[in-house]
This record gives structure tokens, C-alpha cells and sequence, in this order.
């Protein structure tokens, strides 16, 4: 069964969106042009319907340690009204059952964002722990509850204003607020967040009052962004997908650590986490596959890259693609690849193979955007 | 130019009346002997933006419903046919640099290649504008 975005009819009726299916949910694909939208939202405000992302809350006594049974990061740090930060989930061979977010609101309430397609996995995974730890942790999927959107581009801080929530532009990147008031609705939560590399906001609100802040930002010069869009903004950033640069399956997929996952996802010091042996193992021994972004080629800008493609140095196969975009902004095909750690050298020249032929790339770092992410 | 419209699942789709069609959203053109080809409008609006293209070769030999090219757009691949059998001559090279012509000027500067007919006969076998519509509304829901 595929479930409706709650602003499945606005998005349909008043904005003319083309629907889609992601991960069980009838989500935008986009609006107009994903082209457009994706420069939208790098040059000026794009809105993204993220209704789809898991809202979980987690109350009770236990809820630090069992955060900090399941996650890399060390969640002790996180301060009360801030996100943690992204961090991973392990299994016990240290691959990523999930990318996820925590928000602190004090040490016995917290909210958690798991990634849309793991979110009943994770559901099960979360009572599972806290029944084999004895946690006292009460999990409640508020997901239907309330909708969610993402505000995200460089002349956000006008919209607000314009708006009359000027006073949101003070909170820091990853700080939050709840029960709130927006455009005279009434806010559950908003964070400084996203995943665009952009400045913006994250807001969760019932649906009815989220249609009305919706229409506020448009009113604004907001603009509707679709899924399609946010999936060439990641790749872009060097930001992660489940199933395509990270899955559960060792056969498929390296240790978290090849990932170069980044902003502090993992913490070294923080001891008892599930998967830590097999990640420590990775950390001793060493990366076999490294993940890195690549830049094709001026003469090869519309070698488009897709999932699997396998990636040459010589006659030599040192890697696959794991995830593919024409990037309108950088006018440029770009992606993201596993590239044998003994090969992955920044600036070097790889080709990547397409239905036979080879076309010519260069291996980056993240982010292939120049001065993202903005923090504020 | 002539053209016309039809209308699937509330979107509008535009059909050139003096082309002829295949099933799989191509359309070819007889231009003495020879057969100019591209992607039809509801194509390019299912395919949505389009950013990249590989065309044939020019001399190849193809065979009609053969597979003779890709289109990437931002989501996916899709291969496109050869409408008629015979052999390249010429191809819209301006596509590798632009290929949203694809997209903005499906029936016209998108044009993919033009096919020196092996079998004119094979031309005469292709949709009629009035059965290429028809084909879509049957489709359609």
C-alpha cells in the first residue's frame, strides 16, 4: 500500500506537482523542471515535502544509553534544543542499517529522523534493543502525526523575515525550537537543518497549519522543490543514500568507516556501541574501498553515472559508482564512487565504463560544490 | 508545422500530423529516400528533463526496432529505436551538448538521426498520427 503525503491534495491541486513513489510514500518527484528546482534551491529557497522521513520519539530514563548503545556518534555532548548531528547505526559486521539524527529536549525526550525506507526496520530494531538491554525507553512513531517540510537555500533568511519569523534566522545550524508560532500557525518543531549543503529550516506541524505555512512562503518567494531534486542536491554534497552507497549487506557494501561518512558521525572515545569491534577491525587494518566523489570530464559533461557502473584506472577495475547526477549547477555529470583505497587519490584521472564504452573522470573530494555546507 | 493535441490522464501531449509513429514514442519523417527521426512529445514529457544522450554512429547499419541509442534523463535510462531499417547518415550531434532540445523542440531542432531506408516499405508500416493517438488513449486510464 502506498501512503499519501499529508499534503498529498495541496501539492496536487494547487501546486501541480508529479507524484511518485519513494520508499512506500506518494511523494512530489517535482514540479516544474528538477533542473530548475535543484538551482532553486542552491541560488535561492526551495520547499521539500520531507513528510516521508521517520519521526520517532523516544522518552524514558534510558533513552541516553540507548542511544548510545545503537550509534557511532557519542550522544552524551548533545546539548538540550540541539540535533545531535548525523550519525550511523551498525550492524555487528559495522555495515549501516541507517543514517539518523537525534534532537535532545532533555535527557528523558528525545526525537530521532530515520531515513523513510528503514523506518519500520529500525521501529522493530529500536524494541528488539531495548528489550535485550532491559532500556526503560517508551518509542512512539509520530510520523503520521505531523507533516514535514524543508526550507532550504541561500535567501532563506529574507523569506523568514518576510514571513514575520525573522526571530528563526538566531537559531545556530542543528539548534531547534518547539511550539512555536509561523505565519500565525502553530509550529511543533524547527530546526536549522537540511540536506541540501544550503542554509535552512526543518519544520514539523500538523497538516492543516502546515498547508497555511506552505502558502506563507510561497507568498514569500519560496519555491516547490520536488524528491528528484534532493536526491542530484546529495549527491552533490557528498551526502549518503541507503542502498546506494550503504546497505546492510557485507557482500555489497564496505564498513561504515569507507564511507568517509564525515561530520563527526563516528566518535573513537565512545566505547560499547554495536558493530564497534568489526569497525575498530576496519580502523586497524585498513580501508580496503574508500568513498569519493567524481567530476567527469568537460568533454565528458553528459556521461551520466548510474548505480553499479565499474570504474577503471588503466585495464585495472579499482571501483564502481555507487550514485549519479548531471549537476546543472556545476553543468557537469558528477557522482560518487567506491574507488580502491590504493587508487583513490584526489585529482587523479579514472574512466568510468557505460554500456562498453569509457568515459574520462577525476576523483574529488566532497563536497563537489565549492563552500558548502553553510553554517550558520 | 501541422500539429494537434491529445490528452492522457489530464496531461496535454502534442502530435505532428505529418510524421509517422512508432510504438515505442519515436517519429520519422520522409524526406526524399531518406527518414528523419526523433522522440515524440509525450516521450520527452515522460522522460521528463534530459540530460545526456549517445547516438549511433554514423554509417552504422540498424535494423528497425532495433535499439540504436540512450537517453539519460535526471531519474533514468531509456534506450530509443530505430523507426525504420537502413543506415545512418546523419545525426544531431548539437544533442551531446544540448540535450534539452529533447525536451523544448521534440518534433524539431531535437530531431536524433536521419536513416537512409533499406526497405521504404517499412515506412508505410508505421502509426498514422490518428493510430499513434489512439494507441495512448487505449494506455491511458
Amino acid at each position: 500500500m502506498v501512503i499519501k503525503t499529508h499534503l498529498w491534495e495541496f501539492h496536487v491541486k494547487e501546486l501541480g506537482a508529479t507524484m511518485g513513489e519513494f520508499a512506500g510514500w506518494e511523494v512530489p518527484m517535482l514540479y516544474t523542471s528538477s533542473l530548475e528546482e535543484h538551482n532553486i534551491v542552491r541560488t535561492s529557497v526551495g520547499i521539500f515535502d520531507v513528510a516521508h522521513m521517520g519521526r520517532i520519539k523516544l522518552t524514558g530514563p534510558d533513552v541516553l544509553p540507548f542511544l548510545q548503545k545503537i550509534y557511532t556518534k557519542d550522544m552524551s555532548k548533545t546539548k538540550e534544543y540541539w540535533m545531535s548531528g548525523p550519525t550511523m547505526a551498525l550492524n555487528e559486521y559495522a555495515r549501516v542499517k541507517d543514517d539518523e539524527m537525534a534532537y535532545k529536549v532533555s535527557d528523558e525526550e528525545w526525537y530521532v529522523i530515520a531515513n523513510a525506507p528503514y523506518r519500520e526496520k529500525m521501529l522493530k530494531y529500536y524494541d528488539e534493543i531495548i528489550k535485550k538491554y532491559g532500556f526503560k525507553v517508551k518509542v512512539e512513531d509520530i510520523t503520521f502525526k505531523t507533516a514535514m517540510i524543508a526550507v532550504q537555500g541561500p535567501k532563506v533568511e529574507e523569506v523568514f523575515e518576510k514571513i514575520g519569523a525573522g526571530w528563526a534566522n538566531d537559531l545556530h545550524t542543528l539548534e531547534f525550537r518547539m511550539n512555536e508560532e509561523i505565519a500565525g500557525q502553530k509550529v511543533f518543531l524547527i530546526s536549522r537543518s537540511g540536506w541540501t549543503g544550503e542554509d535552512g529550516f526543518e519544520i514539523w506541524a500538523e497538516p492543516k497549519a502546515m498547508v497555511e505555512i506552505y502558502r506563507a512562503l510561497l507568498k514569500a518567494g519560496a519555491k516547490p522543490v520536488g524528491t528528484i531534486c534532493r536526491d542530484t542536491l546529495r549527491i552533490e554534497m557528498g551526502y549518503v543514500l541507503g542502498e546506494d552507497e550503504y546497505g546492510e549487506d557485507p557482500t555489497k557494501f564496505p564498513p561504515a568507516l569507507c564511507l568517509r561518512y564525515g561530520l563527526g558521525a563516528i566518535t573513537w572515545s565512545k566505547r560499547g556501541f554495536i558493530g564497534e569491534e568489526a569497525l575498530r577491525a576496519c580502523r586497524r587494518e585498513g580501508c580496503r574501498w574508500i568513498r569519493v566523489g567524481i567530476r567527469m570530464t568537460k568533454k565528458h559533461a553528459r556521461a551520466i553515472l548510474r548505480h553499479g557502473y565499474p570504474v577503471y584506472v588503466e585495464d585495472q577495475v579499482v571501483g564502481w559508482i555507487t550514485s549519479g547526477a548531471y549537476s546543472p549547477y556545476l553543468k557537469r555529470s558528477v557522482g560518487q564512487a567506491y574507488i580502491d583505497s590504493r587508487y583513490a587519490i584526489f585529482g587523479e584521472y579514472v574512466e568510468v565504463e557505460i554500456r562498453g564504452k569509457r568515459y574520462e573522470g577525476r576523483i574529488f573530494d566532497f563536497p563537489l560544490v565549492p563552500g558548502r555546507p553553510v553554517v550558520k | 508545422m501541422s500539429t494537434t493535441e491529445f490528452e492522457v490522464g489530464g496531461k496535454k501531449y502534442l502530435v505532428r500530423t505529418d510524421v509517422r509513429y512508432t510504438k515505442t514514442d519515436e517519429w520519422a519523417k520522409k524526406e526524399n529516400g531518406k527518414v528523419r527521426e526523433g522522440i515524440t512529445d509525450y516521450a520527452q514529457k515522460e522522460l521528463k528533463d534530459i540530460v545526456g544522450i549517445e547516438l549511433p554512429e554514423v554509417g552504422q547499419e540498424v535494423k528497425k526496432g532495433e535499439a540504436i541509442g540512450t537517453l539519460e534523463s535526471v531519474k533514468a535510462t531509456a534506450d530509443f529505436y530505430a523507426a525504420v531499417s537502413g543506415k545512418v547518415v546523419e545525426v544531431n550531434e548539437r544533442l551531446l551538448d544540448e540535450p534539452e532540445l529533447l525536451n523544448k523542440d521534440p518534433y524539431g531542432e531535437g530531431w536524433i538521426v536521419v536513416i537512409e531506408m533499406s526497405d521504404p516499405k517499412e515506412f508505410d508500416e508505421l502509426l498514422t498520427p490518428e493510430q499513434y493517438i489512439e494507441m495512448h488513449k487505449k494506455e491511458g486510464h
